[in-house]
């Protein structure tokens, strides 16, 4: 596999279960190791530092937030991070403080993470990554089991950290997500990269999606049996999808 | 970690198609044998007949050394061991300070390894010829509760899960920095809580649903149970079991009746 | 009789302080197919385990009012007994198989309920068969893919032979492939067998296309019911209670606003399809309800 990501990119990783993306981000942070090739991690080699070491460039929030939570409190939980790096206790302050707010967790600081709803708990898992300052953020099926108001809340979270200058990388398989925010597609399938485009180019071939037992969003399978009528390929969202057919609508009379 | 407990390899030699309860009494008739019999000559030839029943189950000879490889060691610690610690009987071969080795206690270091040996071997055997499942099922056939059978089946079943969700969770926590290895033991010990605690309460939510799955397939419904699988002795295994009651029997009794020296 | 009947039930777990349940009256018809829509909290997961009397015998709390399954009140009879009624699949597959071999898994049901031998291995075979996975029998639950697992645990719970289906988020850790094979499961229970089947869902998405009915869940409260396609008209009614709209639906609405003499409602690719060369792109105009 070949692959680089610039910094400040908002790119997902998709593919099915046993394709292969979370064997990739595991190597993004030194979890596994490459068998051959070679990793570099902010210019240089992943070979010679630790996991702990990799940490501080590239955080790694897990698809299960409870896998990562067992703190007394949400202060606690965030602030753990930063003291595994060594920080000092006004640093580790500050970073929480800092991940509190990009997060919005200020109403739930004293409460035990474990406590708290599904959404609140992964809020307070990526939190916790955030604090370390990683320049990268590797998000592992973040939006399972949020229904559409957190996810909503939840990825417009991500956007800000992206273009606050955070490099995202989104692993998942919910294709809708992918066409709403990723800029760039990396589909995997069998430990191998099938595409690596951006979502319309994704998109456009649905065989290639389905290799990874993917399925393309609805919206982008309509678009495909009606482009026989002129309507294209590549539609993502429903309100494209009708301003073209309306546009072929107002063309064919 | 898992690979200690599911030795199992499937396999159509006659021991892999024995009854799994003539299975279980055989190895625990011969286990006992192993006790009774003194003489290391005695034991050697039990250790070879052993020998003999794993080439009959087809087992490789590497794979088994490895599996038994902390059997081995300890075999040749009981060999180094016992001689320094067993000072009784003539000739004295050498004297180091307090520690006197002696030939008879050599001989009885010897005779008590091939004893580990023979009975770890013979419970090998009976781990790789017969499923989890059947050993739980001829444990309940042979008396235990069904609860208790249905308890072990449960652990050994998630056992790879819970194995699996711990590495998970060690990796998740690697993630933020944690380092398992570095620090006094008290910092160690508190690292590991980072670890321990995800996996305890993962582990009680997984035991929740599963208690409620089972209440909902009408599990204690009624204390007669039908069961799909049955364990049916055929005359192999009637044959068997005699054989094996014969080979535990004739020398308990040329030993502990005749006083026969095997 | 109907398959469930819910009158102003109301239901608090032992240590919480909302009501999870805040007076919902509801009835399921037999051979009918419902999905429960509604967000994490809607109360949704609270009713599928009142249907099968794991509320209130095995989880404690606060219950008010009546709940009857097929005629029977839950709180007179046991979960065992409700057990050959109603069968319930939970949304994590890992944590609800737990024999060592599909086959076990299948048979525990019918094992507790002291049915003979013979009948135990018909009604195995034929819970793989509807779940297409015959030939699984020996397989180890562990070596199975998330999709595969869920059909084994509806597999376990048809095994029973119940006259209902309780199915809770059941494509809550599949992926794609495995939702699709779920979900032409349900679809193959509803066309070919007639099963009562009661669906919670946070994703609508696959389940309209075959659902007889839709039910609105809010905070505890029923807040909205009807069949797909009245409910697909408005899906800011979807959006109000947390639920996303299917892309499907949001095309019909967007171009029936836009072609005002014109109301769509697509509950498949298929229609959806067939609809709008129809009625926009050949010129034609007209649209059909």
């Amino acid at each position: 596999m070949n692959l680089d990501i610039r910094a400040g990119e908002f790119l997902a990783i998709v593919g099915g279960n046993g394709s292969g993306k979370t064997t990739l981000a595991k190597l993004f942070n030194g979890l596994l190791r490459p068998t051959a090739g070679t990793v570099t991690v902010g210019g240089r080699p992943a070979s010679g530092r630790t996991v702990a070491q990799l940490a501080r460039i590239v955080g790694y929030a897990f698809q299960n937030p409870d896998h990562q939570l067992f703190c007394s409190s949400v202060e606690e939980e965030i602030g753990f991070g930063p003291r595994n790096l060594g920080c000092t206790d006004a640093e580790v302050a500050s970073r929480v403080e800092h991940a509190i707010e990009a997060m919005d967790l200020n109403h739930l600081r004293k409460q035990p993470p474990l406590s708290l709803r599904l959404g609140d708990r992964r809020r307070v898992s990526i939190a916790s990554v955030i604090a370390m300052s990683p320049r990268v953020l590797i998000l592992d099926e973040p939006t399972t089991g949020l229904d559409a108001a957190e996810t909503k809340d939840l990825m417009a979270h991500i956007c800000k950290l992206n273009r606050e200058g955070s490099t995202i990388v989104l692993i998942t398989h919910d294709m809708k997500l992918v066409a709403e925010y990723a800029a760039r597609v990396v589909v995997v399938a069998q430990g191998r990269i099938l595409l690596d485009s951006d979502p319309r180019g994704a998109f456009s071939d649905p065989e290639i999606l389905r290799q990874s037992n993917l399925e393309p969003p609805p919206v982008t399978l309509l678009a495909h049996r009606l482009s026989a009528h002129g309507i294209p390929k590549d539609v993502v969202s429903p309100q494209e999808l009708v301003l073209r057919i309306l546009m072929e609508r107002g063309a064919g009379r | 970690m898992t690979g200690f407990v599911d030795l199992y390899t499937e396999g159509d030699t006659f021991l892999h198609r024995m009854d799994p309860r003539v299975k279980i009494v055989a190895v625990l008739f011969i286990s006992v044998l192993g006790f009774i019999l003194q003489n290391l000559t005695s034991l050697l030839i039990l250790l070879v007949l052993i020998f003999l029943l794993l080439f009959l189950a087809r087992a490789s000879f590497s794979r088994t050394m490895f599996a038994l490889k902390f059997v081995l060691r300890f075999m040749i610690l009981i060999i180094v061991l016992w001689p320094m610690f067993d000072p009784s009987g003539l000739p004295v071969l050498a004297t180091l300070g307090p520690v006197k080795i002696t030939e008879p206690a050599i001989w009885r270091g010897v005779t008590s390894a091939v004893r580990v040996g023979c009975l770890a071997t013979v419970w090998y055997i009976l781990m790789f010829t017969t499923s989890q499942r059947d050993l739980v099922r001829a444990l309940v056939k042979l008396g235990l509760r069904f609860d208790f059978g249905l308890t072990i089946a449960i652990s050994l079943r998630f056992l790879p899960t819970f194995s699996a969700l711990y590495d998970s969770i060690k990796d998740a926590q690697k993630a933020r920095g944690l380092e398992l290895e570095r620090g006094s033991v008290l910092r160690r010990g508190k690292s590991y809580l980072a670890v321990l605690v995800p996996t305890v309460v993962s582990a009680l939510r997984t035991a929740d649903t599963l208690s409620l799955a089972l209440q909902s397939r009408a599990y204690g419904a009624s204390s007669k149970r039908t069961y799909l699988r049955e364990l049916r002795m055929r005359r192999s295994d009637g044959v068997a079991l005699g054989v094996v009651v014969a080979i535990l029997v004739v020398p308990a009794l040329a030993r502990l009746v005749f006083q026969v020296p095997i | 009789m109907k398959a469930l009947s819910m009158r102003d039930v109301r239901f608090k777990y032992l240590g919480s302080e909302r009501w999870a349940l805040d007076g919902i009256s509801i009835d399921v018809e037999k051979g009918e197919f419902v999905t429960v829509l509604g967000s994490n909290g809607s109360g949704k997961s609270t009713l599928c385990m009142l249907a099968n009397g794991l509320i209130p015998h095995a989880i404690k709390g606060q219950l008010e009012g009546k709940v009857e399954v097929f005629g029977e009140d839950v709180l007179m009879r046991s979960v065992a007994e409700l057990s050959t009624r109603v069968g319930i699949v939970f949304q994590e597959p890992e944590s609800q198989l737990f024999c060592m071999s599909v086959e076990e898994e299948i048979a525990f049901g019918p094992e507790n309920l002291s049915v003979p031998r013979e009948e135990i291995r018909e009604r195995v075979e034929w819970a793989l068969e509807l779940v297409g996975m015959k030939g699984y029998n020996d397989r180890a639950p562990s070596s199975l893919s998330g999709g595969q697992k869920q059909r084994v645990a509806i597999a376990a719970a048809l095994s029973m032979r119940p006259a209902m289906l309780v199915l809770d988020e059941p494509a809550y850790a599949l992926d794609p492939v495995g939702r699709m094979e779920l979900y032409s499961v349900l679809r193959n229970l509803k066309r070919k067998h007639g099963m009562t089947v009661i669906l919670a869902e946070r994703d609508p998405e696959e389940a309209i296309e075959f659902s007889d009915r839709l039910v609105l869940m809010k905070e505890g409260r029923v807040v909205g019911a009807g069949n797909p396609r009245a409910i697909m008209r408005s899906p800011d009614r979807l959006s109000s209670i947390g639920v996303s709209a299917p892309q499907l639906a949001e095309v019909a609405a967007l171009l029936s606003k836009s072609l005002r003499d014109c109301d769509f409602s697509f509950i498949s690719v298929d229609e959806a399809e067939d609809e709008i060369v129809r009625s926009v792109l050949s010129g034609s105009g007209g649209g059909r309800h």
